[in-house]
């Protein structure tokens, strides 16, 4: 027992490490995804990695999984039976939303509402109405509420989400009609809003509580079904599931609100960076993810990852906390082209995996960010460790073709394109950190998946960071970090209060029963009481305002102690975000109490470098094309070669299976004890 | 590189590619900066505020939304008199070149310097809470002049090569009655300009300032390329006139509706567009300024209109607007003394109205070069809300911004409830009950309020709010007598409306404009938005859409029968057409009914023209007299 498998599924590929917990071995595979049924990729994953190993299931002592089951149910619009009830005279309440058009002037005109989660005539109302403080007012009329649910029922509705004004402050009504639901009906799907998200804001927790039960029967099923299938192969052990908040949890415990597994995808990605950066000893960083069709970036400041309940999925708000991570279509499929205006396009039209760049020689015809890295003589002349041979001749024709139509060299329109990627993903960037208030210069880059460090140095530059971090295997960072992940609940209530008039015991009374709740349940998770960190956090703002700011308490600072640092550290907080604070000038107001509970997980040992005092030499020379300076005669380094500290002048590219690492003129690379390739910007 | 820079003398595909997507990115980072920095809830939370980067000679190059001008710089200072450090800024609807309406709207703008050469501006202004005047909020229903509006500022250097002139500084936060919030939009929206000008900054540095201005040049021609080649050929070349209305101007009731006209002329090249004809002045806040600088303004805020000319709406939503457009559309004024050439210190509070008409006006008349392949109408900006209490503790403003039902038009029927500035929300319920004294009864779409068409218009509100103390209503409203036009055999949509439901069971109903109704504790206030106007014969549309919208109780079944000629009868949860009666009685209707008009403006405009009330002047005619509907599908 001393394997752990984190298992990565995505659209194309899964991917696995496993690592050995006794003597810090790694095993990394890969197998294609099996969408139609991705318990049948996961259990390929788990057998091939056990052969590479040498292992037998019983030799498995955990099991992490990050999966997109969630998120693809969702994208693939699969919201057939579908059903909501929310209380009467509201019935309009996901048609109407926020009346909010998106983008420019004049889009009211011809932009066309998106369609909703469930159709109006599967909205049905229930009579019954509780005021802002949880008090009932009118007290819930069953009967009809029932008829409503029958009518749903009648009209072949599976899963229904349950949305009662003000059940944030008061469950009593959703709890009721879940009970008599499950009763009736015992095979259909229920989520209650005040169990998914109970935070004010009735639009938003609607549709949050409709995302969950809509991807329950995908999620739940498969996880049972992939749960049983680990059982049989490996006994009874931990298999923990990925969730967009960066931690995991058991899969049993996933099933139950699949809402919290929504973009759990590119969170391991993230997590592995931190967990390595760290000990590279770097503490603020962004994230680069580059991949086939799109790029994933996030920022971190102080090793944490910044955390965001806005998110949309689709067009649709889901406001559990998760990782804030932004998308651009650009990555190393994406194609340049030609618009109708003569202007020079590259992305979000992507090759896709299948057929390809042109270079892979798949049937790609069309030129992408990767054959134009390949034109250039950035990439050696097979990838994979030899597997696929590159066809760089075809490519360079394609480019050459497209050079004509603007009176340029193949390696001149080659370069742009890699210019034009590298400020999407600069744009992309610009999204996680200044139009957060957060200047990036100060901040290293850490670059991963398939194409990351091709321009990673390019997009620093960009930004004016200096430092960027090539972390080892970067196309598999995404399953390692899978490793580092804590088991981690977060729980909410909104408790509307302001200071003046608030009641310090009440406030206490509602944190510690949240922290009761998450002890409870983190011990459920198998995590050892002693072992149980829980973690404070308020959303609060001044009376008046429209949005919140997230205030945090130090760990283990409880009673009137935490909340008059409540009070207090507002003030500070709101500052740093929005630059202006009403200390002693305005009344504060609390929104929601939040607690996080983390139990650690054990992060796996590294097996570090040793300095043997040998440098590398070259591999090879090759002709590279470097933007204003030209075709140049560049040194290439195996990174498995390199020595410890061993410092490499760019121009000059380091191969790798799986990746190729760029340093461009004026950067230079060095190999850290744990494996990283730490690139400088020279200084002058 | 020897230099340090990537300079390069030339334009090139990449440089222009990377540098329109910064400009594109550079003016959603400025939004983000006064979203997150600003203070008053009308530019945090209903986004009422617009940024745009310009050229030195202040083109505008942004093209998401409208913006302000950068001309009052060059009209109101010397040449040579802009350096860095400088901020400009005013509120003058009479000195501002056109580019501000209405003195809420504050207008920061920076200009952007590269090593001590001017290379353009960055600009932002918002609607703010207060300025003065006689009411909170500076919004007089029934202002009579400028003054009464709240504090004018004429274009003025609030700093001066970074230097802050307190004095005025001073003087613009006195004059509001949220002071603290005015001065902290005002420093984050100067912030926020500031923090764009350095984006602009950057992309000197990477490419050289003759490639930034050439790649500025592109943008603009593209821009102007995009209207000409993909639009402009969709317009058919001639001659055509329309007209819509302001009902009411807050002062004058015995007024008959305040008509703005149109005369369009397209050729090959542009569009021409002669305001000559629209009705004077009025008396009260309903007027808009803006025949400055050969009308830049009005026509950079009209073009998007053209958008929907595009062959989908996804690419619509690609196309942006910037001072290309000034290349295909053109404007003429009337002589002074009109809606939107009126004479110095005429209140303009209100010039939302008109802001919506002429959009819809536009639309209105290219609807007959179009074959009506244009969207109908739709008024979206109500402000309504209630306050009370009598001491500064207990006084509360419950105020919203809704939206109304969006036009049909040929590929989709409306959206229902929405709001023309971008990104604007509404506010929750759980949150309003929360800060307010009321109790929300009922939020919902209003039964029957969107135009019938073959794509009908979306709906508009119906909610009901009650007041948990006594309070006063406020409602700043127009189309609460005429509806939103249909078009192309498109109905006429429901109107706006606001009445309060007494404690002794009877009903009030309320002007649209109104400051003054008392609500007493435990009655309901109930708002009725309009819907969009229809688009194309209703008799036309899938009788199977309209049994759904009978199903979902959107459509009564009486409309269902009268506007479209649909019989729907009930097939357990959900009603049918019964395809046999509805065929039958669609014949009927078609047999009787006349040709079907290219606009329909509502029974009360009909009213108002059978008893006289509207007059055409000298040279005009009624512009829907022998205008019918086209088939939807031309």
């Amino acid at each position: 027992m001393s394997l752990r498998i984190a298992i990565d599924t995505g659209g194309t590929f899964t991917d696995i490490v496993a690592i050995n917990d006794k003597t810090g071995d790694q095993h990394v595979v890969k197998t294609p995804s099996t969408p139609s049924d991705p318990s049948v990729g996961l259990l390929n994953g788990v057998d091939k990695v056990l052969e590479l190993a040498g292992m037998q299931g019983e030799d498995v002592m955990q099991l992490l999984h990050g999966s997109t089951t969630a998120t693809n149910a969702v994208l693939e619009h699969k919201f057939e039976g579908l059903g909501l009830i929310v209380t009467k005279g509201f019935r309009h309440l996901i048609e109407i939303a926020r009346q909010s058009v998106p983008d420019g002037y004049g889009n009211s005109l011809f932009w066309v509402k998106p369609p909703r989660l469930v159709p109006l005539h599967l909205v049905r109302e229930a009579p019954g109405r509780l005021d802002h403080t949880g008090a009932e007012l009118e007290e819930l009329d069953e009967a009809a509420t029932m008829e409503s649910v029958d009518a749903l029922i009648e009209q072949g509705v599976k899963c229904i989400g349950v949305c009662l004004l003000h059940s944030y402050a008061g469950n009593a009504h959703e709890e009721r009609i879940g009970k008599l639901i499950a009763e009736r009906y015992p095979d259909v799907f229920v989520s209650l809003s005040s169990r998914v998200l109970p935070e004010y804001r009735e639009y938003e927790r609607a549709m949050t509580t409709l995302i969950d039960v809509m991807v329950k029967p995908y999620c739940k099923t498969y996880l049972n079904r992939a749960g049983e299938a680990v059982r049989a192969r490996a006994g009874d052990i931990p298999f923990l599931i990925m969730q967009s908040n960066g931690g995991v949890v058991k899969h049993e415990t996933a099933g139950e609100k699949p809402v919290t597994m929504l973009l759990s995808g590119p969170a391991g990605g993230v997590l592995g960076a931190i967990h390595l950066s760290r000990l590279a000893g770097y503490n603020n960083i962004l994230t680069l993810d580059v991949g086939g069709t799109s790029t994933d970036m996030s920022l971190v400041t102080d090793l944490k990852p910044a955390m965001t309940s806005q998110s949309m999925i689709e067009h649709y708000p889901v406001k559990t906390p998760m990782l804030d991570i932004v998308t651009v279509g650009t990555g190393g499929g994406s194609l340049a082209w030609i618009d109708d205006y003569q202007n020079l396009k590259v992305g979000p039209r992507s090759s896709g995996a299948v057929p390809g760049p042109i270079c892979y020689s798949r049937g790609g015809d069309k030129p992408t960010v990767t054959d134009a890295a390949a034109v250039l003589g950035r990439l050696p002349k097979a990838l994979v460790g030899g597997e696929l041979q590159l066809d760089i001749e075809t490519a360079a024709k394609a480019y050459d073709v497209l050079g004509e139509r603007y009176n340029m060299s193949p390696e001149e329109v080659a370069a742009g394109v890699l210019e034009i990627a590298t400020a999407n993903m600069v744009h992309g960037i610009r999204q996680v950190t200044t139009t957060r208030g957060k200047d990036p210069s100060g901040y290293a880059l850490v670059s991963f998946g398939g194409a990351g460090a091709l321009f990673a140095c390019d997009v620093a530059e960009f930004l004016d960071v200096t430092t960027v971090i090539s972390p080892p295997n970067p196309g598999n960072l995404s399953a390692y970090g899978l490793h580092v992940c804590d088991v981690k609940q977060d729980y909410i209530r909104t408790l509307v209060r302001q200071q003046s008039t608030s009641d310090s015991a009440e406030i206490e009374a509602n944190w510690a029963e949240l922290e009761a709740t998450g002890r409870r349940e983190l011990i459920a998770e198998g995590v050892e009481e002693e072992r149980v960190q829980l973690v404070r956090f308020a959303d609060m703002r001044y009376v008046g305002e429209g949005h919140e700011v997230l205030v945090s308490i130090p760990e283990g600072t409880t009673g009137d102690a935490a909340i008059e640092q409540m009070w207090s550290e507002f003030h500070n907080v709101h500052f740093e975000t929005f630059g202006f604070d009403y200390r002693d000038e305005q009344d504060v107001e609390l929104v929601n109490l939040r607690v996080q509970a983390v139990g650690e997980a054990n992060r796996p040992e590294i097996k570090l470098r040793e300095n043997d005092g040998t440098q590398a030499a070259p591999t090879t020379t090759r002709q590279i094309y470097w933007a204003g300076q030209g075709w140049t005669e560049c040194n290439i380094y195996d990174r498995t070669e390199l020595a410890l500290d061993q410092v490499v002048q760019g121009p000059t590219v380091i191969e790798e299976y799986g990746s190729t690492v760029v340093v461009p003129p004026t950067w230079s690379a060095r190999t850290d004890k744990y494996g990283n390739l730490i690139l400088e910007k020279n200084n002058g | 590189m020897a230099d340090g820079t990537n300079a390069k003398a030339k334009l090139g595909p990449i440089e222009l590619e990377v540098i329109t997507g910064s400009v594109r990115s550079t003016e959603l980072e400025i939004e983000a900066a006064v979203e997150r920095t600003s203070r008053s809830p009308m530019i945090r939370d209903q986004h009422d505020y617009r940024v745009a980067l310009f050229d030195k000679r202040g083109r505008k190059l942004t093209g998401r939304s409208y913006s302000a001008l950068v001309e009052p710089v060059f009209e109101y200072f010397k040449e040579g008199d802009i350096h860095e450090g400088d901020v400009f800024f005013w509120n003058d609807p009479y000195n501002s070149c056109g580019g501000i309406g209405h003195v809420p709207d504050l207008c920061t703008t920076v200009p952007i310097f590269h090593e001590g050469t001017l290379i353009g501006f960055s600009q932002v202004f918002g609607h703010h809470d207060d300025v003065g005047g006689s009411v909170p909020g500076s919004l007089p229903v029934n202002a009579r002049d400028q003054w009464a509006e709240g504090l004018v500022i004429p274009p003025m250097k609030l700093y001066d090569k970074g230097v802050l002139n307190e004095g005025a500084y001073n003087i613009v936060f006195r004059n509001s009655r949220l002071g603290d919030h005015l001065r902290g939009d005002v420093d984050a929206e100067i912030g926020a300009a500031k923090l764009g000008s350095r984006r602009i900054v950057s992309m000197a540095e990477r490419y050289g300032i003759e490639v930034l201005e050439a790649a500025f040049d592109a943008m603009i021609d593209n821009c102007a390329q995009t209207l000409r080649r993909e639009l402009l050929p969709k317009i058919e070349n001639g001659t055509y006139t329309w007209e819509d209305y302001i009902e009411f101007d807050g002062v004058d009731r015995d007024h008959p509706p305040h008509a703005f006209r149109v005369t369009m002329t397209k050729t090959e090249e542009k569009i021409v567009l002669d305001f000559t004809g629209t009705d004077d002045e009025a008396d009260g806040p309903i007027n808009w300024p803006i025949d400055y600088s050969d009308g830049v303004f009005i026509r950079k805020f009209m073009a998007p209109v053209l958008r929907s000319l595009a062959d989908s709406p996804e690419r619509a939503a690609e196309i942006d607007i910037n001072e290309g457009c000034l290349d295909v559309l053109e404007v003429k004024f009337p002589e002074k003394g009109t809606l939107i050439t009126p004479t110095f210190g005429k209140p303009t509070g209100m010039r939302f109205f008109l802001f919506l008409r002429v959009l819809g006006t536009f639309a209105g008349v290219l609807a007959k070069a179009t074959k009506g392949h244009i969207p109908a109408d739709h008024e979206t900006i109500r402000i309504w809300g209630m306050h009370g209490g009598k001491t500064q503790e207990d006084f509360y403003l419950f105020r919203e911004v809704l939206g109304g039902g969006a036009p049909g038009r040929p590929w989709a029927d409306g959206s229902d409830v929405v709001h023309i500035v971008p990104n604007s929300r509404n506010l929750p319920v759980e949150f309003s009950e929360t800060r307010f004294p009321i109790r929300i009864e009922q939020l919902a779409l209003a039964q029957d309020s969107a135009g019938a068409g073959y794509r009908r218009g979306g709906f508009g509100y119906d909610k009901r709010v009650r007041s948990l103390r006594p309070s006063t209503l406020l409602s700043n409203a127009d189309r609460s007598e005429l509806s939103c036009v249909g078009v192309n055999g498109g109905q006429a949509s429901g109107i706006y409306s606001a009445t309060v439901q007494r404690g002794n069971g009877t009903e009030q109903a309320c002007l649209g404009m109104s400051d003054d109704v008392k609500i007493a504790q435990g009655e309901i206030a109930r708002i009725i938005t309009n819907g969009g106007g229809g688009w194309g014969d209703p008799l036309a549309r899938e009788m199977d859409l309209v049994a759904y919208d009978v199903t979902t109780g959107l459509v009564s079944e009486k409309s269902a029968r009268e506007d479209y000629g649909v019989i729907v009868k009930k097939d357990g949860h959900q009603f049918a057409a019964d395809a046999t009666a509805t065929n039958a009685l669609r014949d009927e209707i078609r047999a009787t009914r006349g040709p079907l008009p290219l606009y329909d403006r509502g029974p009360a405009f009909e009213k108002m023209k059978a008893e006289g009330k509207i007059k055409w002047p000298e040279g005009w005619t009624d512009p829907d007299e022998g205008w019918t509907a086209f088939d939807v599908n031309a």
